[in-house]
């Protein structure tokens, strides 16, 4: 069992203050941690499970800047066999048909059984990549997944819905996957599988070499003329309490009697 | 007259209230831009939904087909293919949705067109497509503004419209046949799994005392639970904190848990994620706990303290233990 | 010259941090308050590869550096310094062996301390021995093909956990030599005569066992004398000169844990109708704190990278130890002081590394001492 998984770096915005850069085009990146996207993160650990129950190799791959061979080496270290990395050279402002475009071309020679993506980024969460390459490499695919079971040359998964609900879908191999946070517990990283990065060489490729031209990808090839950030407008939404914490909490007392009918 | 294409999304012989939110969106669209709106419906024995669909659009198109009976990629993807290629409309929406994120991508590579998901908002200017996201877990709003297109696919955030579509209009329904289906890639629908027995209701109360990943660790969450007790609220959670196995799945708010519509939401360490917010946001009262003023909670709650929650609850329950 | 990491002591860093911050914040305060610990921590910190990098692969380990050993100590003890330390003292006493010990004694003790299936300690100071280490008198006397020991040590890392213990005794008490007049022993807990009491009751670093103990005639092979008889002083000195880069990191963790809480903490909590972060008295607090942190940080380095390339320069060593602990003290001081009365209360992090922070400046070698060897490198 051959897996492929695609992996992107992203900054952590969670307890992060966001800026926007002067042209309102980008979020200011300079004081930001990275990290492994978290979908990301559960689809290396579920691709490093699958191997080491049904042997095979996994190869991780991601479209990025040198920085980002980072992620490269974590999911190898979690246990991943091979890396390549797409320059993000002539991608810059790519849309996400333009990732997939550039993470396709370096896929498509990769024997595999399964190609899993994480089933967004917590950055533009666009949710596209993983299906939008599973339609170029023509193959069936399911989406938000929470549970697979690999059977005799096909693959059963659960798909989480709405309302805690889930489907059963399967479907014959290969094929791929997007995969939805909860559906394991990825590993810490070890010492080991640092070493064992060591001996690992990390294909490089770019734009040129897979054989994009410049229409294809970057701004040229998006479907995106442009695009404008701007903070959530703040001062609408909630009234903020103040005072001291006794006087906030009393207040909040006030409001939960009041319209939650408390005694 | 050009149209836009609203998939209907069911499930179990039900329309989903997304549905209704994109004939709301295609309406209002619509009326500024001399748009015609045409609902899509793929399935099987669904002559009970059309009849709901007709008084929101221009246009009812039905599908019926064995195969169409439970939502499955494959067939949808030929179907909506199908239904797009006959109509050529200037836009197809489509729910941000379990359904929704599994089309949309392979439907544009597809037909090569230009896809923007998990949309809150859309205006056309001069046939030019402009649609607003939010981004970076909602902390950002990006505005773009899309390349000029005769087609369009789109993928509308639930929530992001109102549900309560106007009624007024007649549609015609029209039976449109099913492809041949030739282009399958072999995944078949087996069944619905139901989360298991649940041990309380979310659902059902009047007050939910919900935390977030903010809870930082699982011994916090007596101090959650101590407040909850002394106000007769019941414990939810948002999703991080079922996934760590903290709280049951069956608390879980929001789009892949239960929505609730209690008469207070006392939100703890939960940023807001729209995820969440679309399983909460129709409390009645929301009041939002939260360290970072500029966490999204805050947009919609009604009520919000800035603090540490650690802080905040001890004292809070203490109002209620002392009376 | 190249001050940063390379790529792999980058991965090393963040595999420690989210290690020790995904599994230590849930614990900590339990452990402070309690003086307890979970041995399972420290079992899944040696399945991880985290304990004892740098012993060599022939003895399982990684065969790294003790800067990559360093590396890790600074995020175990950034993300708490009582389980930093209850983890990463488990191999205190391996540095020795590894220079000083027997093939045999390697091969029996370093794999199991690499797998987490056993911990060593090293039992110097005593009750009247503590900074002048040449007092130490527990002795060690030859009786045919064993050696015989009697005494009482004090403060003994481990003292109560671990299955090997070095002592440091004297068996030469009238050699005119004062560096000439102990060795080193290796001593199963399981020997009779062996006894040891954990101590309560420490300010800070409560999650880590240090313990009293007394040797009644404990009877161990002539095979278990580390290194050669009457070698003990020099071979702790070169000793030190190891373990004294892990204080280092232990400092520059807490102080880095310090500023961290402290800058989180001045932009949430607002006085005066303003976030304590404004206030021009705040930003020069952390200021000051990220300087120093960044000097005794590229002291260390410095220090640790040295001894990895073969240069033993124990002044370099001592400025390293003394002021990156002085500098975890200061930062750990503003960093309460900035949290007000609630840096008071054991609840905030910044309590425990308050408490912690004190330690530095006490063991393996006080500051004092620390200066002593410095001042002698310059003076003479
Ligand atoms: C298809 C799909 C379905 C999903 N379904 C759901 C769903 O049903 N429900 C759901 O909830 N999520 C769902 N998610 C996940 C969602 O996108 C978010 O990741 C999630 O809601 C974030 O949870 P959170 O707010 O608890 O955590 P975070 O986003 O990490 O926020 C934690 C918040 O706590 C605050 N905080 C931290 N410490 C404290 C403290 N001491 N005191 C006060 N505040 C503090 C922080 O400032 C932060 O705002 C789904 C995602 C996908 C892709
Ligand atoms: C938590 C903890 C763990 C420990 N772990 C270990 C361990 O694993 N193994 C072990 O062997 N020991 C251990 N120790 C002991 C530690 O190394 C000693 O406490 C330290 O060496 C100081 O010795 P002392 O306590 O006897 O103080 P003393 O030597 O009595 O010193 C008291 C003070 O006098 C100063 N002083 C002494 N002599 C001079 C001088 N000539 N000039 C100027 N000032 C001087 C010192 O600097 C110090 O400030 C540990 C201690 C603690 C608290
Ligand atoms: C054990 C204990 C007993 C106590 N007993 C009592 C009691 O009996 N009665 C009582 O009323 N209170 C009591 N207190 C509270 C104590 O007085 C407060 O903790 C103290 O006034 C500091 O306030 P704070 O903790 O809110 O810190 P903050 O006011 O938040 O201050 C935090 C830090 O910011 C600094 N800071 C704040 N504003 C500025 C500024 N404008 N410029 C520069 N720096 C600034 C402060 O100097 C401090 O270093 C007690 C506290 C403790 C820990």
């Amino acid at each position: 069992m051959n897996i492929v998984v695609c992996v992107k770096q992203v900054p952590e915005v969670t307890d992060a203050e966001l800026e926007i850069n002067k042209e309102g085009a980008e979020i200011l990146k300079e004081d930001l941690e990275f990290d492994i996207n978290e979908w990301d993160n559960y689809a290396v650990e579920e691709a490093v499970r699958i191997k080491e129950a049904h042997h095979g190799k996994v190869t991780v791959v991601t479209l990025g800047d040198e920085d980002c061979a980072d992620v490269l080496r974590t999911a190898l270290a979690m246990g991943a066999d091979e890396a390549i990395r797409i320059d993000e050279q002539g991608f810059e402002f790519s849309d996400a048909a333009g990732i997939a475009q550039g993470l396709y071309r370096a896929v498509r020679d990769v024997p595999f059984d399964l190609l899993l993506t994480g089933a967004q980024g917590s950055d533009d969460g666009w949710a596209q990549v993983g299906l939008t390459l599973a339609e170029l490499l023509g193959i069936p695919y399911a989406s938000l997944v929470v549970g697979v079971e690999i059977g005799e040359g096909t693959i059963t998964v659960h798909r989480e819905l709405e309302s805690n609900t889930q489907e059963k879908v399967d479907m014959p191999l290969p094929a791929a996957l997007t995969i939805q946070t909860g559906i394991n517990n990825p590993r810490y990283v070890s010492i080991m599988g640092i070493q064992k990065v060591r001996r690992i060489e990390i294909k490089e490729t770019d734009s040129e070499e897979l054989g994009l031209s410049e229409a294809e990808i970057g701004s040229q090839g998006s479907r995106v003329d442009s695009q404008k950030l701007s903070l959530p407008p703040v001062g609408e939404g909630a009234d903020i309490l103040t005072g001291s914490l006794d006087e906030i909490c009393e207040k909040t007392a006030q409001i939960i009697r009041d319209k939650g009918g408390v005694m | 007259m050009d149209e836009i294409l609203v998939l209907a999304e069911h499930r179990q012989g039900e329309l989903r209230d997304i549905t209704f939110e994109m004939l709301f969106a295609a309406n209002t669209l619509g009326k500024e831009n001399d748009l015609a709106t045409a609902a899509l419906l793929l399935g099987h024995e669904t002559s009970g939904l059309s009849g709901k669909l007709k008084g929101a659009c221009d246009r009812v198109l039905v599908m019926e087909d064995p195969e169409l009976a439970h939502y499955n990629a494959d067939q949808y993807l030929m179907a909506l293919e199908t239904a797009i290629k006959d109509r050529k409309p200037l836009l197809t929406l489509i729910g941000h949705t379990a359904i929704g994120m599994d089309l949309a991508p392979a439907m544009a590579a597809r037909l090569s067109l230009p896809l923007v998901t998990d949309c809150v908002d859309l205006s056309l200017e001069e046939g030019r497509l402009g649609v607003l996201r939010q981004i970076y877990g909602g902390k950002i709003n990006a505005q773009l503004a899309m390349k000029p297109s005769d087609h369009y696919l789109i993928s509308l955030r639930t929530g992001a419209f109102d549900a309560e579509v106007e009624q007024g209009k007649s549609g015609d329904v029209e039976t449109i046949p099913a492809p041949a289906w030739t282009n399958l890639r072999g995944r078949q629908f087996l069944g619905y799994v139901e989360a298991e027995l649940e041990d309380v209701d979310i659902a059902a109360a009047d007050i939910l005392v919900s935390i977030g990943r903010g809870i930082g660790k699982p011994e916090n969450i007596p101090l959650a639970q101590e407040f909850a007790d002394a106000i007769g609220a019941t414990l939810s959670c948002s999703r991080p904190v079922a996934d760590e196995e903290w709280l049951p799945k069956s608390r879980q708010v929001g789009t892949s848990g239960k929505t609730v519509r209690p008469k207070v939401y006392i939100a703890l360490g939960i940023s807001g994620a729209y995820q969440h917010q679309a399983g909460m946001k129709n409390a009645d009262t929301i009041i939002a706990v939260n360290k970072d003023p500029m966490a999204p909670i805050f947009a919609i709650a009604h009520y919000g303290i800035v603090d540490d929650l650690a802080q905040v609850l001890p004292v809070l329950t203490e109002h209620f233990a002392k009376k | 010259m190249d001050f940063a990491l390379s790529k792999e002591q980058r991965d090393i860093v963040r595999a420690a941090r989210k290690f020790a911050s995904g599994e230590f914040p849930d614990r900590a305060l339990e452990f402070d308050r309690d003086e307890t610990f979970d041995l399972d921590l420290w079992r899944r910190a040696c399945e991880l590869g985290f304990a004892g990098v740098f012993i060599d692969q022939a003895y399982n380990g990684a065969g790294m550096g003790y800067l990559e050993h360093c590396l890790i100590t600074e995020e175990f003890w950034a993300a708490d310094p009582g389980i930093g330390q209850a983890i990463i003292s488990c191999t205190f006493g391996s540095e020795l062996l590894l220079l000083f010990g027997s093939e045999d004694q390697k091969q029996l003790i370093l794999p199991q301390l690499v797998a987490g299936k056993a911990m060593i300690a090293t039992a110097i100071t005593e009750p009247d021995a503590g900074s002048d280490v040449t007092m130490v008198a527990t002795a060690a006397v030859r009786h045919g093909d064993e050696w015989v020991i009697n005494g009482s040590k004090m403060f003994t890392t481990n003292g109560s956990l671990a299955t090997y213990i070095l002592f440091f005794c004297r068996t030469d008490p009238h050699n005119p030599s004062r560096h000439a007049r102990h060795s080193f022993f290796l001593v199963p807990t399981d020997t009779p005569g062996f006894k040891s009491k954990k101590i309560h009751g420490k300010m800070g670093i409560r999650a880590s066992d240090t313990a009293e103990i007394s040797l009644s005639n404990v009877r161990v092979p002539l095979t278990n004398l580390v290194g050669e008889e009457g070698a003990g002083f020099h071979q702790l000195m070169a000793f030190f000169d190891r373990t004294r880069l892990h204080i280092c990191a232990q400092a520059v963790g807490l102080a880095r844990a310090a500023l961290e809480e402290s800058i989180r903490h001045t932009k949430e909590r607002s006085q005066f109708g303003a976030p304590l972060a404004s206030f021009q008295v705040t930003q020069f607090k952390i200021a000051e704190m990220a300087t120093r942190i960044r000097a005794a940080k590229n002291l260390y380095y410095e220090a640790a990278s040295s001894v990895d390339q073969g240069t033993i320069d124990p002044a370099l060593i001592a400025m390293a130890k003394w002021f990156s602990a002085e500098v975890a003290l200061q930062c750990a001081d503003e960093a309460v002081q900035m949290h007000g009365g609630y840096g008071y209360i054991d609840e905030y992090k910044v309590n425990r590394l308050y408490r912690a922070a004190k330690l530095l400046e006490i063991y393996e070698g006080t500051k004092e001492m620390e200066k002593t060897i410095i001042a002698r490198s310059l003076l003479g």
